[in-house]
């Protein structure tokens, strides 16, 4: 049968996906979910709530996680322990996922691209990042009397951001493609035994 | 059929398009929904998730969604058929443009996803995980299918 479900009665489509998920799965996993693209820091209260258990199971899973290195932690202004996805953790697991699915040789091609399209928009608007693009509209904008300095594009100031953050998974898949054929499970000869997909 | 950029829409999605989030959707949609196909327009630099339907809600013989989805949690899950019906669901800010619309989210209504600010209404979906936006949208989607009507998209919920 490949027909599509007919979901039953509801009445409330968050708390019926809410209670799905529950059902489908252990608070850890849950925890695990919520927190694997939180990037900015969250207390395990709030973590807690989307990943509908309890604080303290979240912070117990929070803790282990972060003993592996898939969360990063920090503490708040208030002391209180503070938990995102660690960076390090987010980028080794797409650049397996790249590798996985990209040879080698696409992948030098498309970061070679994809610098060319960061160096467009750098000649462009005439900074380094987006961030310094982002300040230079803002002092545009207060020393402007009139009201017409709206020199960003939103589309090309997030097509920049979205192609630096790829470039940077990319980059590292690249990395550890490199570095493999070097380092290697079995100690035959150097450059032939590239396994690249 | 029209995509993302087929009603005019001036607010933007703050951040970058995140590609774990955009994975983490199309598994969603690939291992719930027999009837969707789900793949990134670019893999590896997305900038959506291209979810195609073998069958369209109402009469439609296929339809599609586009969505977009921000390191900073904004969104947009964009539906269009083959009979040119359109509308979204989003999350971001609006600078109170939208008069009818309390929080970030919001429901970009059929025929043509109106960004009209007397249009735009509170959105049914106001989980924010990318998990649970994904599957309240299929869970909206598949209820239409049954119902063939676009009524429950943004009512929220499945009277017996």
């Amino acid at each position: 049968m490949t027909d599509s479900a007919a979901p039953g009665k509801f009445d409330d489509v968050n708390e019926a996906v809410g209670e799905e998920w529950e059902a489908e799965t252990t608070p850890y996993e849950r925890v695990r979910e919520v927190i694997s693209r939180e990037y900015t820091p969250r207390s395990a209260e709030t973590v807690a709530a989307d990943a509908r258990t309890s604080p303290k199971t979240a912070r117990k899973h929070l803790t282990a996680l972060a003993e592996e290195g898939f969360v990063a932690t920090s503490t708040g202004d208030h002391g209180g322990t503070y938990y995102r996805r660690s960076p390090e953790s987010i980028v080794m697991e797409q650049a397996t996922d790249i590798l996985s699915h990209v040879s080698v040789d696409e992948l030098v091609n498309r970061i070679s691209a994809m610098r060319e399209t960061i160096s467009e928009f750098q000649t462009e608007y005439g900074v380094e990042s987006p961030e310094e693009l982002m300040v230079e509209h803002t002092n545009q904008t207060l020393s402007d009397a009139s009201d017409n300095a709206d020199g960003i594009d939103p589309d090309a100031l997030q097509e920049w951001q979205t192609t630096r953050r790829n470039l940077a998974f990319a980059n590292a898949a690249l990395s550890i493609a490199n570095a493999e054929r070097f380092v290697g499970g079995d100690s035959s000869g150097p450059e032939e035994n590239t396994s690249a997909p | 059929m029209n995509g993302t950029r087929g009603s005019a829409e001036r607010h933007s999605l703050r951040g970058a398009i995140d590609r774990p989030a955009l994975l983490a959707i199309r598994d969603v949609f690939n291992d719930e929904e027999p009837l969707a196909a789900a793949t990134l327009d670019d893999f590896l630099n997305p900038t959506a998730l291209e979810v195609r339907f073998e069958d369209g809600l109402c009469d439609a013989d296929s339809c599609r969604l586009d969505i977009q989805w921000t390191v900073q949690g904004d969104y947009k899950f964009h539906y269009t058929d083959t009979l040119n019906v359109n509308l979204r669901w989003g999350k971001h800010p609006h600078g109170g443009d939208y008069i009818h619309v309390t929080g970030l989210e919001h429901y970009h209504p059929p025929p043509d996803a109106s960004s009209d600010p007397n249009d735009v209404e509170d959105s049914c979906i106001q989980q924010s995980p990318d998990l649970l936006v994904a599957r309240a949208v299929l869970k909206l989607w598949r209820t239409a299918y049954h119902a063939d009507t676009l009524k429950p998209l943004n009512l929220g919920r499945n009277p017996p």
